[in-house]
């Protein structure tokens, strides 16, 4: 019922994927593996999770750093820290809508512990880091005993706090590709305060025009918070494909997602208000997308 | 592993200790350290109260493990004086009519330090936001920004 | 205006350094040697017999030294009045809301006390739980309270003038329903308590408490000792606001084990526990009847209240008063009719919060007067000019309004947040808000209401002082030294803050009510003319001249209009100690005879002195797509009469109105259909950051109140009475939408801006 002090457990700090490997395959369902802690820590005192080992993950050189190669895209490290994100110039103007999500995330505290890595085996709904990530193009990287595997982000979701990586493997990397040009993304969060606080919607929108600026040729929208997983919306982004994108187009992909998403109603908001505002954010992403990439012109 | 022997460098003193592996930083600061400067009060991350800096950089002390506070420079709020002689922050503070019942003043002094290190010349809005985890409920945080806002005056000019 | 030498000047506090360095120690600092932990176990159910509990388990465990239930205490219950003695430190027969205390462990250390928890047995019988006023009221509704044979814990109904003919006399008249939510108080440190027993069994207790005074009272009658074998030291406060004026079940259960351990027992709570199962503010129905004339003036008032307050009424009966006699201010109302209750029910058990119950009555009167403005035509500012109460105003239930610098706090606020250029045009989804306030400076609850204040000579001319206040962050000591300092003609820093300490200390009736500044404030200048006196005898000798003839000033005393012919200050008290072995202490108390006893029955009488009044305007955004409110600018004009602390009062204006910002926008206290917390968690209980407040300014309007000290009038809780009300009309000035029930959300406002639309 109440938080409590951190119960007991063994400490296992590994510096090297195998290493970590091999302790999930030893302790399996007696085992956590973390880095920032953030979330850990708290379902630990409050007993929700009671792991008897905790693998610290942050002695592994590999999996840290932010690398972008020109050709392909940024490499980002799954433990790379909010914070760090949040200091990236090259996420900030090439990856902005990732950029917009790690400015609103959580508090200054808690982003400099907090990893991206976490965030997004956290798995939950309204995970800030998923929505720009898949509309993005981002994919995942997991390593486990029996070698690499790949997933996009959009496919790494199974449920609340459930996702295709297995108890056995890691999250190694993420990796979003280099935007094509004319292309840029948003995020818009909305929050009951103005810090400090978990997305009640959350919407990431990405637009690639055409060298005119003006047909919009790609188009991806990604929800947070307003299904049992951050979702893509494809049929709002058929309302945006081939067109010119303005206002009134921008509304209508916000009204076709609206009726896309299937929020809850909890104690931090109800369905109907989430609904409605996937419609409003909806727009408001898109635009503000539009308007980055004519600002870049 | 019962008992882990650990070495924290805290405000630049290396203590050895004797910690458990769940204890947490503002446990073994506050409880084996005596250093009660830093507060705790959610512990759970959402209020600020426990903020300490690791390696320049403001976080939840609640949050860390006192083991994953080794090989780092651990600052609090006891480490900003000397003495007599405060942080040109706290002067601020004091000038400013920034505290009130003092018990967010550590944690919101730390961020503002962190802040005001990377950030010498800040906005007003900027300031909000390095010290939006930080909870108060006496001053309304006028005058916790404007303290901070004079801080930033005077770590100039003492640079 | 007078010039002061250390009066009316932004000083340094007297605690800043300490707090600004992490040296102060507050109550879950303490430590003592062998000291015990202490934890709480807690209810899981809203209302339940408790058929028993086996402790057995718990206190086998290696390192639990002893076990408690409410059975360990002597069964007293205690109250604020002697008819509403209806809480006992633990619950014995049955527990009365979601995370009530049953049980408490002391160990060896935290670890041992948690796993100790667990291993206690409690067996409930679920009883049907009474949540909101409605269900406290129905006929067939379960009793709350085991000592109340109703749920109606107090009622009020007062009557002031004539308010038929009153309302006879408006030109229009309009009845407007209001209600607030449950919030919690929301100081940031958590409650915490130490306790030790001596060998003759007096109990020394350190903790986190805003009146101690109220503490020792409550605590030594349940726990059946006489008030002196019980000292209270008290640490520094992290906040109160009226949270923290009753022992809890943290103070009692600390006090039970160390009696039981003959150890020190510390129990500090995780600040869920605070959120779950300690104080809240009432939730509010209101109904409102308001008349007035064409030119605005108010005619009569009609107020019913419902306050629901959780199973103790602890200090609710005086919310019920205050709400109805408080109403006479800030507006000249001839005639008001009030009827007020206060109820049982098993949510968490309520206080009050910073302004009390004026801050609810005030943000139902103000939204009123806002919607009959408009009705007939008339401009925000001016029907609030009109209305304000001025100098020597009798309210209708006879209170004297001294001095009144409402108006001009009126103008001022207006003039600084551009209120007439917004008439002319503002940007869409912007507007405007404004309200009014009063608070008074301590009413006279009872026959010990009084404040006292000690001053120490030391021997090398400093002087210690003592007085019975408790510095909760309000900055009480710093404004007593700061008087002191004044009477005696020394400088600020030779004026030191002694320990707060019920052997050496009389400690004062509590903070609550504005009261400090102004009664310990009087109590202090009592105390350093008492001092004066004695060191003018001396120096007179000295000088050959009258005691009557001298000034002190300047670290000198010397003969008025010849400066030149004096002494040093710290020459008469070396005179004093080493010539005539004599030292020399400064005693004063004040305890305002003058006004009248609270009268609970009418609600009449002369009430409090030091009427300090306050105009808000809150300039606010909304979005009209998502709902969401920005709050832009804050101005407050307040008339705190002289300043004692510029800073300092600044601060206090500022922090009440972003208090009640959460309290208006963002929080809520949630409880299931079966009573049980459902945001129990700062995560999501969301109390205001540093960016959900606008920048404030504060526009000082002095004036000289005849009896506070300096002309000084209190000043905590003002701008916490008028905010909720200008942010609500500010939003109906952005959007035209009337929000009532607090909290605005975004959801109320787009629903109401749908209905808008469809009409």
């Amino acid at each position: 019922m109440f938080i409590k002090r951190l119960p007991r457990f063994e400490h296992h700090a590994v510096t090297s994927i195998p290493e970590a490997l091999d302790l999930l395959a030893r302790y399996a369902e007696k085992a956590d593996v973390y880095a920032g802690g953030t979330d850990l820590l708290v379902a630990m005192k409050k007993r929700e999770k009671i792991p008897e080992h905790l693998i610290d993950l942050k002695g592994i050189a590999e999996m840290r750093g932010i690398h972008l190669d020109d050709q392909k895209g940024i490499h980002i490290g799954s433990l790379t820290t909010l914070a760090e994100l949040e200091g990236s110039i090259v996420v900030k103007e090439k990856f902005g809508a990732l950029w917009d999500a790690v400015n609103v995330m959580a508090s200054p505290q808690i982003r400099t512990l907090g990893t991206i890595g976490g965030n997004l085996c956290g798995a939950v709904p309204s995970a800030d880091t998923a929505p720009p990530l898949i509309a993005l193009g981002g994919s995942v990287k997991m390593v486990g005993p029996n070698g690499d595997r790949s997933v996009l982000v959009e496919n790494f979701f199974k449920g609340p706090k459930e996702s295709v990586l297995r108890k056995n493997e890691l999250l190694k990397e993420v990796f979003i590709p280099n935007p094509a040009e004319f292309a840029s993304g948003s995020y818009i969060k909305l929050m009951r305060r103005n810090a400090m606080d978990l997305a009640l919607v959350g919407v990431a929108a990405y637009l690639r025009l055409d060298s005119n600026g003006k047909t919009c040729q790609e188009a991806r929208i990604a929800l947070g918070a307003v299904a049992p997983t951050p979702i893509r919306v494809p049929q709002a982004e058929e309302v945006l494909t081939d067109r010119t994108i303005d206002i009134t187009r921008a509304g209508e992909a916000g009204r076709v997602a609206s009726q896309v998403c299937r929020p809850i109603t909890d104690i931090r908001s109800t369905s109907g208000y989430r609904c409605s505002m996937v419609e409003v954010l909806t727009k408001r992403a898109v635009l503000e997308a539009y308007g980055r990439i004519l600002r870049m012109r | 592993m019962k008992h882990a022997e650990i070495t924290l460098k805290v405000n630049g003193i290396r203590y050895t200790v004797d910690v458990k592996p769940q204890r947490t930083l503002v446990e073994v600061l506050r409880e084996t350290l005596g250093l009660t400067g830093t507060k705790k009060s959610c512990n759970e991350g959402e209020c600020g109260a426990c903020t300490v800096l690791m390696d320049g950089k403001p976080v939840a002390s609640c949050l860390v493990l006192a083991i994953d506070a080794q090989g780092k420079e651990i600052l609090t709020i006891e480490g900003l004086s000397k003495g007599e002689n405060l942080h040109p922050i706290q002067e601020a503070f004091l000038k400013h009519g920034g505290i009130q019942c003092g018990f967010c003043t550590p944690g919101m002094v730390m961020s503002a330090k962190a802040f005001l290190d990377e950030h010498p010349k800040p906005t007003q809005i900027e300031v909000r936001k390095a010290i939006s985890g930080n909870l108060c409920r006496c001053t309304g945080y006028q005058q916790i920004v404007d303290s901070i806002m004079a801080g930033s005056e005077m770590m100039k000019r003492e640079s | 205006m007078e010039e002061y030498s250390v009066v009316g000047k932004s000083v340094e506090r007297t605690d800043g350094r300490v707090k600004v360095t992490g040296k102060a120690r507050y109550a879950g600092d303490l430590v003592a040697p062998g000291m015990l932990h202490g934890k709480i176990l807690r209810s899981p159910l809203a209302h339940a017999k408790i058929l028993s509990i086996d402790t057995s388990r718990a206190k086998a465990l290696p390192g639990v030294m002893a076990v408690i239930t409410g059975k360990d205490f002597p069964g007293i219950p205690f109250g604020t009045r002697p008819d509403t003695r209806d809480q006992l430190p633990m619950p014995i027969t049955k527990v009365h809301h979601f995370g009530e205390g049953v049980a408490a462990v002391a160990a060896i250390d935290e670890d041992t006390a948690e796993e100790a928890l667990d291993l206690i047995r409690v067996d409930y019988e679920g009883l049907p739980a009474v949540l909101t006023a409605a269900d406290a009221l129905k006929p067939d509704a379960p009793l709350v309270n085991e000592f109340i044979k109703s749920n109606i814990a107090y009622s009020s109904d007062f009557l002031f003038g004539d308010v038929e003919r009153g309302f006879k006399e408006a030109d229009h008249i309009r009845e407007e329903t209001f209600s607030s939510q449950r919030v919690t108080v929301g100081f940031i440190e958590p409650h915490a308590c130490l306790a030790e027993v001596d060998p003759t069994g007096r109990i020394l207790l350190q903790g986190s408490k805003q009146s101690p005074y109220i503490t020792w009272r409550h605590m030594c009658r349940a726990l059946d000792i006489p008030l002196s074998k019980m000292r209270i030291v008290n640490p520094f406060v992290g906040g109160a606001f009226s949270g923290k004026h009753d022992p809890f079940d943290v103070d009692f259960a600390a006090a039970r084990l160390a009696q039981i351990t003959g150890r020190p027992v510390k129990i500090v709570l995780n600040y869920d526990e605070v959120l779950a199962a300690y104080r809240q503010r009432n939730a509010m129905d209101a109904r409102l009847r308001i008349g007035v004339k064409r030119n605005g003036a108010i005619t009569a008032l009609k107020a019913e209240c419902i306050l629901e307050g959780g199973p103790i009424s602890g200090i609710g009966p005086f919310n019920i008063y205050y709400f109805g006699a408080f109403m006479n201010i800030p507006y000249k109302i001839p005639a008001i009719e009030y009827h007020g209750k206060l109820v049982y029910s098993n949510r968490a058990p309520c206080g009050t919060v910073r302004g009390q119950e004026i801050v609810l009555a005030q943000f139902a009167l103000d939204s009123l007067l806002h919607m009959v403005a408009e009705d007939i035509g008339m401009d925000q500012v001016e029907i609030r000019d009109i209305n304000a109460v001025t100098d020597k105003w009798r309210t209708a239930n006879g209170m004297m309004v001294d001095v009144s610098g409402l108006r001009e706090c009126i103008k001022r606020s207006a003039e600084r947040i551009g209120w007439k250029e917004s008439r002319r045009g503002r940007p869409e989804g912007r507007g405007i808000g404004f309200s009014c306030a009063s608070h008074p400076s301590g009413p006279r609850l009872g026959g010990h209401f009084g404040s006292s204040v000690m001053l120490k000579l030391v021997e090398d001319g400093k002087v210690i002082i003592t007085h019975g206040g408790t510095e909760i962050g309000q900055g009480a000591n710093t404004v007593f030294c700061q008087m002191a300092a004044e009477v005696l003609g020394l400088p600020f820093e030779d004026i030191i803050q002694g320990v707060s300490d019920s052997d050496t200390t009389i400690f004062d009736s509590g903070m609550f009510g504005d009261r400090c500044t102004y009664w310990d404030g009087n109590a202090t200048i009592a105390a350093a003319n008492d001092l004066k006196r004695q060191l003018a005898v001396i120096a007179a000798k000295e000088l050959g001249a009258n005691p009557e003839d001298l000034e002190f000033k300047n670290g000198r005393i010397f003969i008025k209009g010849t400066p030149e012919k004096g002494i040093a200050f710290l020459l008469a008290v070396r005179r004093a100690y080493y010539e005539r072995g004599e030292p020399l202490y400064g005693k004063g108390y004040w305890a305002a005879t003058d006004i009248d006893l609270v009268d609970w029955k009418t609600g009449k009488g002369n009430l409090a002195h030091g009427l300090d009044f306050i105009a808000t305007g809150i300039e606010v955004e909304v979005d009209k797509e998502t709902g969401k409110v920005t709050l832009i600018k804050g101005v407050h004009g307040d008339d705190a009469g002289q300043p004692i602390n510029p800073a300092m009062l600044e601060g206090q204006v500022n922090g009440g109105s972003a208090h009640m910002t959460g309290h208006a926008l963002l929080e809520e206290s949630l409880y299931d259909e079966n009573g049980l917390a459902l945001n129990y968690t700062w995560r999501d209980y969301k109390q205001p950051t540093s960016m959900d407040v606008p920048e404030y300014t504060v526009e000082h309007v002095h004036t000289h109140d005849p009896y506070g000290p300096f002309g000084a009038k209190g000043a905590g809780e003002a701008s916490s009475c008028s905010t909720l009300a200008a942010i609500a009309n500010g939003v109906y000035d952005a959007v035209g939408v009337r929000i009532k029930d607090l909290p605005i959300t975004s959801e109320k406002i787009l629903k109401a801006l749908a209905e808008k639309e469809r009409r």
